[in-house]
This record gives C-alpha cells, structure tokens and sequence, in this order.
C-alpha cells in the first residue's frame, strides 16, 4: 500500500507512533542506540526553535548546539506514563537552554521569576474575568482581580509573548477543520496583496502559519472581528488569540520581508 | 474630559520598541478600557516602529507624541526621513506594516510635512 506524503507544510510534524516506540525502548530497555535516534529524529525541533533567536547575534550553529543539549535533558527527563506529547514537553526544556545561555552572556532575554508568574495569573484571570462578565476585562479589572498593579499586568502581558512557543502538535490537533486557507479569501486587488508582489510569495509566506493562525488573521484583518469575538468562536482563551496572533504578524513579517523588529 | 499628551523621543534603534510600546499600552491601560483595545494599541505601535527605524532622519531619533482623552488614543511618529534610510531595502516591509495599521487602527495616515514625513494613527476607546 503506498504511503501518504505529508505535505510541505508539515515537515515539523514527528511520527508519534515511532516517537513512543523509541521512548520505550530507551526507557525499559535502556537501548542507547534509540535515544541516540530520538536526538536524531528531534533535531528539526531544536533547528526550529534556533532559529527564533538567530537575530540576537550568535552564530545559529552554536544556538542549535546549545538547544541540543536541552533535547538531551527532555528526552532523559520524558515521562513515558504522562499524557503528553514529547514536542509539548520538549520545546520549554529546550527553549529554557536557549535562554539560559544568553542569561550567562548577561544579555537580555530575561525573565524575572516574578513576571513568568504573573503572566500565568493574567492569562487564568483574563479567561476567568471574561466568563464573569461575558465581555474581556479591562486592565483595571484584571489587575483589581490579582492584587497587583495596571503596570504589572501590561509588563505580565507583553513578557508572555517571549514565553509564547505553544506546542506545535497542539496547534494542528486543536484544529477540527485542517483546510482552512486565507488564500481563498485574497482577493487579486486586496491590501494584503499589494504588500507582496505575487500570490506565490504570500503563498509561500502563509506556510509558516498552521489553519488555526490562518483563521485567526483572517477573523481579526480582514472580517474585522474583536480578539473576544475570534476567541468565542475558535473556543480558545482571548489571550491565546492575542498571543497567536501577535506571532502569527511576526511570522508573517519574517517571511514577507527581510527586516524583523524585535 | 482633557486631552494629555505625553512625548518621548528615543534612539530609532529596535532595543527601544519594547520602551515605546509599554509606555503606550500603559498610557491606555489606565483608561479601563477592553484589552482587546491595549492588544490592538501594541500592535499598532509596534508596527509603527517599523517606519521608525527604517526612516530615521540624520541623528537617528524619532519623536513618539501619545494623545489621550476624548475617548481616543493617537500616536504620532516624525519627522522622519521621506527616502528609505538604508540602501537594498525594499518597500514591503512598510507595505505590511501599512496594511496591519489600517486594519487595526480607526485612522491611519502618512502624511508629508516640511520637516519630513509624519505616521499618525488613531485608536477610539469609546
């Protein structure tokens, strides 16, 4: 029977079947040969999010160096038993090494303790408050809810957006409907088309994005709908959208155009 | 209600974005209103940053004036420099920046002024 080839927009997607066979093999049978084939088969994650730093002026062979180590300690500290996806699990270990190795350069990716925190309590307050109210909260709001101040909310809020590596299996298995394409709704004559010169390259650039970021920037940009609004209907939390669609711009920039602002 | 207006100039260089866009989050987090709105604020200046830095005007700063009140939120960027700054790059990164900050502000214009050009957008609070 012929095998199905994934499309190219899926190359970061890893055979989850192999990935636990593997993982029992090292785990029970302390087979050496098949962590080694885990580090293998997991590099592209670790090239991936390299990548994501490559503008802070290291060489990218050195930050991939540097996240291998992180796959390393995931995949020795990967709990067979849990219900959850090695990528999911992986991509903070491997991210945190990332940070971590710029912290001991003394360059500025930190984040105080204190604000990774916070941030996690914006996000659960701003899911909680907009139930309560049926509406997204203010700023006062949220931070009247935490204790804290309106200052301390916004810092929480942008800070998030640094620990914004959602798990990419996450993002596809959360999408009911894989089909979605904002190519169809580009008209020839449309904004987003005079941006770029032809529809290969917004096509091209619109690979980076899974359905779900798709669907995201075509509620927000071109059907005019509130992040509360793109929230209720996707049944995600209206901070996810933010997040999501903040990378989804980012993304987009990166691949449209050569300069990326940090 | 009065309009206040806060100013600040900074380097037009990218490790100062993070400063300009909290200081405008901040500025209209106070105001209680959705943050959905303060979202839309950050990107908008964000985006705005990227005129910022690619026409930066001899000495390399550019001028941030914040109005707030009257149930709206304006950024103003300029003087900046009418040409591109550096040499090999092109208009698309100003095309998508353009594009986002005309989808997500109430009014967005560039405008040529005798000092230079000017990025001026508007954000209603109400």
């Amino acid at each position: 029977m012929p095998r199905r080839t994934h499309n190219q927009s899926r190359k970061l997607t890893w055979d989850k079947q192999h990935t636990r066979e593997l993982f029992i093999r090292y785990k029970r049978d302390e087979d050496g040969g098949a962590r080694d084939e885990l580090i293998t088969m997991y590099l592209n994650l670790v090239r991936y999010l390299a990548h994501r730093f490559r503008n802070r002026g290291e060489p990218i062979d050195d930050l991939i160096q540097v996240g291998t180590i992180g796959l390393i300690k995931a995949i020795d500290r990967f709990d067979i038993e849990r219900k959850v996806e090695f990528t999911t699990y992986a991509t903070p270990t491997i991210i945190g090494e990332l940070k971590r190795y710029f912290r001991d350069k003394g360059w500025a990716v930190k984040v105080p303790r204190r604000l990774q925190e916070l941030s996690f309590k914006v996000n659960q307050a701003v899911d909680r408050l907009t139930q309560e109210k049926q509406r997204s909260p203010t700023v006062l709001e949220i931070a009247d809810y935490l204790e804290v101040t309106p200052e301390d909310v916004l810092e929480a809020m942008e800070t998030s957006e640094a620990y914004n590596f959602v798990s990419l299996e996450t993002d596809r298995n959360t999408d009911g409907d894989d089909s979605f394409s904002i190519l169809e709704y580009v008209g020839q004559d449309d904004q987003l088309m005079a941006v770029v010169d032809d529809r290969a390259t917004l096509s091209a650039a619109l690979k980076h994005l899974t359905p779900q970021e798709q669907r995201i920037l075509y509620l927000r940009f071109f059907r005019g709908f509130t992040q509360t609004e793109i929230a209720r209907q996707l049944d995600i939390s209206q901070m996810q959208v933010s997040r999501l669609l903040r990378k989804t711009l980012r993304v987009l920039r990166e691949n449209l155009v050569r300069e990326v602002l940090e | 209600m009065a309009t206040d207006r806060i100013v600040l100039t900074v380097p037009a260089r990218e490790e100062y974005a993070r400063t300009v866009r909290m200081t405008a989050v901040a500025l209209v987090g106070r105001l209680g209103v959705p943050i959905d709105l303060v979202d839309d604020v950050r990107i908008a200046v964000e985006e705005a940053y990227v005129f910022a830095v690619r026409r930066k005007q001899p000495g390399g700063d550019v001028t941030f004036t914040f109005t707030v009140g009257d149930g709206r939120f304006t950024c103003e960027v300029g003087p900046l420099a009418d040409a591109l700054e550096t040499e090999g790059t092109d208009e698309s990164g100003e095309r998508y920046a353009a594009f986002i900050l005309d989808s997500v502000c109430d009014e967005f214009e560039l405008a040529e002024q005798p000092d230079g050009m000017h990025v001026r957008l508007c954000k209603y609070l109400a």
